[in-house]
């Protein structure tokens, strides 16, 4: 099958000018312009089968919005190949924006002023939907999503989720086959957030959409994904399982040992990093390259009960990717 | 066909929108009262000339300014500002994944605003008419079912300039905070060029013949010169080709520049 989705080394570069504070750099600004390119996005492949749900993660900045703004053909790429539904995006051919949809958490296209229900309206008549699956798909986004009488409500008299519920509706009515999603739930509560990733995976199963999606919320795509993409300062980091993100990307293994008595804590030290010791249980972090060789020299020196070597926590690693502190390639 | 359902139910949207606004919109039309003080001014400076000032009568000037009044209202366009809030606050973005150029919500709703400013302009307008002596009269002997027709057509040709125009100053902002600036810049020429300070026909003579040319005597004073009886027919005909000619050259300059305008939005960040 071909994929719904494929960037080939996609780079997107900036040209940001730079100011200097104050009235002085101001005027300086004025007169010489600086310039520094930035480099959002740098040489990042990857594809998607249709039906996939993936998970976009990295820290703020490291270049997801982009991409899905480049996906989207909101943006011209600096370099490489995009091809989405089998367009090139920012070409924005009429064909292609009635296939596909983008919702960002933090934007919206509903009428401020008016009820849902008239977004709706133009979106059916811009999206030329008929009028019978206008209302089937109406019916069944209502049933999924309980918009019922939010519908008929001024969109700015509405909560943040009550309002993503309809911003979710509204780009859906078309019945998109590829849907990128920045931060939907972001700013939402546990309970609404539940119910939109439910939703989310629900019309993944109904219509075989390919999703892609981004969130700060790890609840998030551990739900809904089961391929994650990480990139971080516009580089692929990862792009695989995610039960094996761990395994790959993280540059140690966790060493859990049960000791048959105390007082060993400072010999721990010299085989790794001592994340903690009880005085009977200690967890030591050791580099993975040099796992086989600790494991050995430890048990040759140090008399323990037990000893586990294991991958950290996704939710660590991930965590270590969004402070910045993983340099690792996989 | 599925265009004008398109437009039908922006122009619902719109409509329902502007109720929400209608003070504000009132308050814009406000803008327009300079018609009516200018047709203050000029009366006074009639009276104080017996009457007459360059060949326009007390008459003339109420005709003038009242139907102005109501032609002003069919072209006023905001086009501009709402697009230059649109691109600032990345609020483009959204319009831009719809498969319809933002453009056309924009037209539906500048047609749509125009009902509500006919209601109020329209009764003023006669009210002001039916009250000054001679007027009425005069405007049923020069107004022909051949002008009337004329007329509208120009008013159409004045619209399509002022919009495109002012769509173009928009558009602006893609690569500018200054746009107000520009919008402010251009309002400032029409007030003076268009006919709106003073009727054109009271211009130097050296000046009316460069306005024959540029295209603000077609956003206002034509339509009004048409219908009053100011040109013949042969300055109608040549008239209203010099009127089509610059609102295509808007049209197509609008399209032009909205095509290297998107390139750039989505090559510097949408």
């Amino acid at each position: 099958m071909p994929a719904d989705v494929s960037v080939i080394d996609l780079a997107k570069h900036y040209r940001v000018h730079e100011k200097d504070a104050g009235l002085k750099g101001s005027l300086r600004a004025f007169f010489a312009r600086r310039y520094r390119t930035v480099k959002a996005v740098d040489g990042v492949s990857f594809s998607l089968a249709p039906g996939e749900r993936v998970g976009f993660l990295g820290p703020n900045g490291a270049g997801k919005t982009t991409t899905l703004k480049v996906l989207s053909g909101l943006l011209h790429p600096t370099s490489g190949e995009i091809q989405v539904l089998g367009h090139t995006p920012h070409r924005r051919e009429s064909a292609f924006l009635r296939r596909f949809t983008l919702v960002m958490g933090q934007k919206q296209q509903l009428l401020w002023d008016l009820p849902a229900v008239e977004t709706f309206l133009i979106n059916k008549a811009v999206y030329e939907i008929p009028a019978e699956a206008y209302a089937q798909t109406l019916k069944e986004l209502d049933d999924l999503l309980e918009l019922g009488p939010l519908l008929r409500k001024q969109v700015r008299k509405l909560s943040l989720g009550e309002r993503m519920k309809c911003e979710l509706a509204a780009a859906l009515l078309h019945r998109p086959q590829v849907l990128l999603l920045d931060e939907p739930t972001i700013g939402l509560d546990v309970t609404m957030q539940v119910r939109i990733r439910d939703f989310i995976a629900e019309y993944n199963a109904r219509h075989g959409a390919t999703v892609i999606l981004t969130s700060h919320y790890m609840a998030d795509v551990t739900a809904l994904c089961e391929r994650v993409i990480v990139i971080d300062k516009g580089h692929l980091l990862y792009d695989g399982d995610f039960r094996s993100l761990a395994e790959r990307l993280a540059p140690y293994k966790v060493v859990k040992l049960r000791l048959p008595h105390p007082a060993l804590g400072e010999r721990l030290a010299d085989f790794g990093e001592l994340v903690s010791n009880d005085g009977l249980n200690a967890v030591l972090r050791v580099p993975r390259a040099r796992a086989g060789e600790t494991a050995a020299r430890l048990l040759g020196q140090i008399e323990v009960d037990d000893v586990t070597f294991e991958d950290p926590p996704v939710e660590d690693v991930i965590r270590d990717v969004f402070a910045g502190g993983l340099e690792a390639r996989a | 066909m599925s265009l004008v359902r398109k437009y039908a139910s922006y122009a619902k949207a719109s409509w329902a929108g502007m109720l929400e606004y209608r003070a504000q919109i009132l308050l814009w039309m406000l803008g327009s009262a300079i018609l009516v003080v200018m047709l203050m001014v000029w009366t006074g400076v009639s009276e104080d000339n017996g009457g007459q000032v360059g060949g326009f009568s007390t008459v003339d000037f109420t005709l003038y300014y009242m139907i102005g009044l109501i032609v002003r209202n069919l072209t006023a366009v905001w086009a501009s500002w709402e697009l230059d809030f649109a691109i600032r606050e990345g609020t483009l973005s959204p319009q831009l994944l719809r498969p319809i150029n933002p453009i056309h919500n924009h037209i539906a709703a500048n047609w749509v605003e125009k009902s509500l400013r006919l209601a109020i302009v329209v009764p003023l307008a006669v009210l002001v008419i039916a009250l000054t002596p001679g007027a009425a009269t005069a405007l049923a002997s020069s107004a022909t079912v051949g002008r009337i027709a004329l007329a509208a057509l120009a008013v159409f040709g004045a619209w399509v300039i002022v919009f495109f125009a002012d769509y173009l100053i928009g558009m602006t902002a893609f690569w500018t905070s200054q746009t107000s600036a520009f919008i402010q810049g251009w309002y400032g020429l029409r007030v003076v060029l268009s006919g709106t300070a003073a009727p054109v026909q009271l211009f130097p003579a050296a000046l009316q013949g460069a306005l024959h040319w540029l295209p603000f005597r077609y956003m206002l004073s034509f339509p009004l010169e048409i219908l009053l009886g100011k040109v013949d027919s042969p300055q109608v005909i040549e008239g209203l080709l010099i009127q089509a000619a610059w609102g295509l050259f808007f049209m197509a300059l609008c399209a032009i520049v909205w095509r290297i305008a998107i390139r750039s939005y989505s090559a510097v960040g949408a």
